[in-house]
């Protein structure tokens, strides 16, 4: 096997370090969705979509370490983690139920070059979402809103109820203001009186609503849990985009 | 970890930081090469298993493996016999 | 090792009220049972489902599921620990015991000092055959009284309780018997050869 080496693909792909971040602000998203605004003292930036690693040490010595997506764009401060409280999730269950600011924990990052989008890579921009697969994607999105002449970008967001749609407010009101972003939610177990938008899963006929068509070629991230990104993966295959042009983020067992 | 079988698959992407710690540069983006059955794709799109263990990623056309890696106190282990090339 | 820092109220949510002497060093113990996979989950029918039992290239054995069934069948209650720290304790397994295995094909004595099991997904681990007979191994076929998971390592996995649980390879078809002893999937990417949970044998160099 050979090894040809040209180029990085990602700036400040070197030698990761663990360094601490400090917890400035604790924002509730949801009921069982908290962000956590850090500030981390050697952070050379990043680009939207990429994660972080955190871990965490007990006083006896045990330690968990657990992948989170970025979800504030590059041009922000301070750095956002949005996480969602897991049953059973140990260090979710610390992240959202026990964090203070002020606390500190370990972080290495930003990680990850493959699923990425910047204004510069052009667009249209086609997100669909399970959950919290929308955190990276919302890192993308805000990138994408600080920018002028930005590429068209739709977002499909798949969620249980109302109550589990993360950053709808802020969501809402891009969509409001940007003629050239448009977003489709469906809610799939629960919808209020009055629900006028989408009560079921994802399915084709959604996705050749809510998403650019093949022909105009969009770069599309899927983000959630392994089975609807397996799923939605296979319907857009169906549906003739080509494979490579789709980048998805399994988030798996929610590592919890 | 989970407790249900179908979410154990994650991509090639999750493994970035234990690849990094490897490589010391990020190899998500990398086209790699199946010995197997000859198909090319990102490493950030392979199938990735075991995390918890380490990293085992796999084919997505033939399930082959392509790369594995662990990350031990004593040291750091690769191994890509699966693979024919890997270009940056 | 470096000195981490604490995360300050962090602890884990595994810890239980239990005797020290049935958790090994370094482990906690879970309620649940984690799943972990070095490939995809394989679709066995036992209608299909062979075990080859080998040694220098020839059959000493093999048997259908209808063949597997009709052996002694053994249950044991045990603690299984994974090397990614979790312990489980009393589960319980139902199958054929190794020794059983060995004396169905006439086998007084094994014919080498190492097994390779071999599993679907190209999974291997290596284990002394001293550490599978005299009740130490078996080839398990349920779980908790029911068939074992598909992700678990239905239709039948080994299981060697008192070796870290990578050993207990999910999805076995083969046991070769081996004069030297050679590394499995986990044994030669940087984990102990042999994985002891008592000497909290994790990776190779930790404590003999």
């Amino acid at each position: 096997m050979t090894v040809t080496v040209t180029e990085t693909a990602v700036p400040h792909a070197g030698r990761l370090e663990w360094q601490l971040a400090e917890v400035c602000e604790i924002v509730v998203e949801t009921y069982r969705v908290k962000s956590l605004l850090l500030r981390v003292r050697n952070w050379h930036g990043h680009q939207p979509g990429q994660h972080v690693d955190i871990r965490l040490t007990a006083e006896d010595g045990y330690q968990a370490q657990r992948s989170y997506s970025i979800a504030s764009p590059p041009e922000d401060e301070l750095l956002t983690l949005t996480v969602e409280q897991v049953e059973n999730g140990e260090v979710s269950q610390y992240l959202v139920g026990d964090v203070r600011v002020g606390d500190r924990f370990e972080l290495r990052g930003p990680v990850g070059g493959y699923f990425i989008w910047t204004t510069a890579m052009g667009g249209p921009l086609a997100l669909i979402a399970g959950g919290s697969g929308i955190v990276p994607l919302m890192a993308m999105l805000r990138h994408r809103d600080r920018v002028n002449g930005r590429p068209s970008a739709s977002l499909l967001y798949s969620s249980r109820s109302l109550e589990h749609v993360i950053y709808r407010e802020e969501l809402d009101a891009m969509a409001r203001r940007d003629s050239d972003l448009r977003v489709v939610n469906t809610l799939t177990r629960k919808q209020p009186k009055g629900w006028m938008g989408h009560r079921r899963r994802i399915d084709k006929a959604m996705l050749v609503e809510a998403c650019f068509p093949p022909v105009q070629n969009p770069k599309i991230f899927v983000c959630g849990p392994t089975p609807f990104v397996e799923d939605v993966s296979r319907l857009l295959v169906e549906l003739g985009y080509n494979p490579l042009t789709i980048k998805t983020e399994r988030f798996g067992p929610s590592g919890g | 970890m989970t407790d249900n079988g179908s979410d154990l698959v994650l991509d090639g992407n999750a493994a970035a930081g234990l690849l990094q710690e490897i490589f010391a540069s990020d190899i998500t983006t990398a086209q790699i090469e199946c010995e197997a059955c000859s198909s090319v794709g990102a490493v950030g799109s392979l199938r990735l298993y075991a995390a918890p263990m380490g990293a085992v990623l796999r084919c997505k056309q033939c399930d082959g493996i392509l790369l594995r890696a662990v990350h031990t106190p004593h040291g750091r282990w690769l191994e890509m016999t699966g693979a024919r090339h890997l270009r940056f | 090792m470096d000195k981490t820092p604490i995360s300050r109220g962090f602890r884990s949510t595994r810890q239980e009220q239990t005797p020290k002497n049935r958790v090994p060093p370094g482990q906690y113990v879970t309620t649940g049972f984690p799943v972990l996979s070095a490939g995809p989950t394989p679709r066995i029918e036992p209608e299909g489902w062979t075990l080859a039992l080998q040694f220098d290239g020839s059959l000493l054995g093999k048997w259908s599921w209808a063949e597997l069934e009709a052996l002694p069948q053994t249950t044991i209650k045990t603690d299984i620990h994974c090397v990614t720290k979790w312990s489980k304790l009393d589960t319980t397994w139902h199958g054929v015991t190794i020794d059983d295995l060995l004396k169905a094909v006439g086998l007084t004595e094994p014919a080498a000092p190492y097994i390779m099991a071999h599993c679907e997904g190209a999974y291997t681990t290596n284990i002394p055959v001293a550490d599978l007979v005299g009740g130490k191994g078996m080839i398990a076929t349920r779980y908790e009284g029911l068939p074992i998971p598909p992700e678990h390592g239905g239709p039948a996995r080994l299981l060697v309780p008192h070796l870290y649980f990578w050993k207990s390879g999910k999805w076995v078809r083969r046991l070769r018997f081996m004069k030297n002893d050679e590394r499995g999937f986990w044994e030669s990417m940087g984990y102990h050869n042999y994985g002891d949970p008592w000497k909290e044998q994790r990776y190779d160099g930790d404590g003999d």
